[in-house]
């Protein structure tokens, strides 16, 4: 079946930070005033008028949001009549990639042909510790790993040690991805952690899960994300500039956090197949792309999915890495917008972070982060420990 | 092999459900028995253990003994857990490739490397049991 293509043609982003909490007043932001304010300034840069919108693809607001049925809440509270889905979407990590293609299968499906990929997610209201006795459970069999105190994180930090020991590579090696991001981040104007920062600042830092620091882990932060969804006749319409959606591909091994059938582990086999497919459906190679924004909650896992998409050699993303090949200026720069270390990880709306970095970068608009003459950029997300991932090719149309 | 019993005088942080299906697993691992399901059809072991072979998704299996030795896959120690763990923090835990050919995750216990040669141990708790993986020890003599 021949589709009309898909494009991202508008967004907008909340700089990323912590935003939940009472003022001394006694206000608060509220969820849903953020991202009405975010639809509103989305449909302005895609140059669409409310009227055009018929479809919402929502991220599933954290459990410490209070209003409930947060997408039906929006559809009155933006008074839009919808005759393609309204709906929230859950997928741990892959959350936003979800709601990301949800949006773009309704316009495929011709039930609108402008969709909203949109949410937010607050929750630095919650203190860590809590919030991992809720977080344990979705990255692990409740009954079977959560009683001996797995954390989210423990799982790349086990990706990480087995690296480490199969590959000879050193904690120093991945930390430098660490001081890559933080580079990147200093000239991204939505980042939360912007100050610079060395090798040295990094490996000083408390131990997390070994051998992971606290700046080798992501931090909490609020954020939220909109971004317009359109068929291309659309963007066209617009004379704007837009990203076209050239290649996808999913995978799901079958496993959570780890295969019962003993696997190699760190070979992020889904991440492979969906690359594969990404790649064989936009016609292109691995070093086509000129920019990737990789869902990687700690410097190893973005090392691996280097690896695992073709980016590095097996064994080497780390070193490579330490070399500035993926560094803004390499060979294949990698999380230009700082990526989750250090542009932020609101976990739920992360991966619309990273599409939105590929539609300005795309565009032309990464400002003193621009790649030059960017015009291939992919976005990898994932879920579990990378037990399935999803990869979007977006190409530049000026 | 029966498993060493290592009693702990604090119940556990997190304690697993039980199913009547898994009971079995649990009231054998009280007793220093580590057991799975196998099918009967493929013959094909699980863990954790399953009435649907996972494989084949056949309902029928039977429960197996297994030696409860292994090799440490990788490992980890957690600084910054879930408020529950906090009691136990700083606290390892790993991965373990058992010689039957399953992977399992676990606590871990004492000074053990990746590729090491490792045994399963239960940890009788105040409320019930858990399991965790300590460096292997060569048993000499039988201590039934």
């Amino acid at each position: 079946m021949q589709h009309e293509a898909v494009t991202i043609l508008g967004g907008a982003a909340l700089p990323v930070g912590k935003l939940q909490g009472v003022s001394e007043v006694g206000t608060q932001q509220l969820e849903h005033e953020v991202l009405a304010r975010l639809v509103v300034d989305a449909l302005h840069d895609a140059g669409l008028d409310k009227t055009d919108v018929g479809s919402m693809v929502f991220t599933l607001p954290r459990p410490y949001t209070q209003q409930k049925y947060f997408a039906t809440f929006m559809a009155n509270y933006l008074r839009l009549p919808c005759d393609g889905l309204v709906m929230e979407v859950m997928g741990n990590g892959m959350t936003p990639a979800l709601a990301l293609q949800a949006a773009v299968d309704q316009v495929r499906l011709g039930r609108t042909k402008v969709a909203l990929a949109l949410g937010v997610n607050f929750e630095t209201g919650t203190p860590a510790p809590e919030h991992m006795m809720s977080s344990m459970r979705a990255t692990g069999d409740v009954d079977f790993h959560a009683p001996f105190g797995f954390t989210p994180i423990s799982w790349y930090a086990m990706d990480a040690m087995r690296y480490i020991h199969e590959f000879g590579s050193s904690r120093e090696d991945l930390a430098s991805i660490a001081v890559k991001n933080r580079h990147h981040a200093i000239e991204n104007p939505i980042a939360q952690f912007r100050k610079p920062m060395t090798l040295d600042d990094v490996l000083a830092q408390r131990p997390i899960v070994d051998p992971l620091g606290l700046f080798e882990v992501p931090g909490r932060g609020d954020g939220a994300v909109c971004l317009v969804i359109a068929r291309e006749d659309i963007a066209k319409s617009t004379g704007r500039p837009y990203t076209r959606f050239r290649g996808e591909g999913f995978f799901h091994e079958g496993a959570h956090q780890i295969s019962e059938v003993p696997n190699d582990m760190i070979a992020f086999e889904a991440a492979r197949i969906a690359g594969a497919r990404a790649f064989k459906a936009a016609g292109i190679n691995p070093d086509d792309i000129d920019l990737a924004e990789i869902y990687a909650p700690c410097t190893i896992v973005e090392v691996l999915v280097s690896e695992a998409l073709g980016f590095c050699p097996r064994g080497q993303g780390a070193k490579q890495a330490t070399e500035g090949e993926t560094a803004i200026g390499g060979r294949i720069p990698i999380c230009t917008s700082g990526g989750l270390l250090s542009r932020g990880h609101p976990a739920y709306v992360t991966a619309l972070y990273s599409y939105f970095e590929l539609l300005e970068q795309l565009r032309g608009r990464g400002g003193p982060r621009q790649v030059k003459n960017a015009e291939l950029g992919l976005a990898c997300t994932e879920l579990g420990n990378y037990n399935a991932a999803m990869v979007h090719i977006m190409e530049a149309v000026a | 092999m029966t498993l060493d019993l290592i009693d702990l005088e604090q119940e556990r942080a997190y304690p697993p459900r039980q199913s009547d299906f898994t009971k079995p697993f649990w009231d054998n691992l009280t007793r220093g028995i580590f057991t799975t399901t196998r099918c009967d059809s493929c013959n094909r072991p699980s863990f954790p253990p399953k009435p649907i072979c996972p494989h084949c998704w056949t309902d029928q299996v039977s429960w197996i003994e297994l030696e409860g030795a292994g090799t440490l896959y990788s490992k980890t120690t957690v600084h910054a857990g879930p408020a529950a763990f906090v009691r136990d923090l700083p606290y390892s835990v790993g991965i373990i490739d058992l010689d039957e050919g399953l992977r399992i995750a676990a606590r871990i216990i004492g000074d053990v490397n990746i590729g090491d040669r490792v045994e399963l141990v239960v940890l009788s708790y105040i409320d019930g049991p858990l399991y965790a993986a300590k460096r292997y020890t060569v048993r000499l003599t039988s201590s039934a």
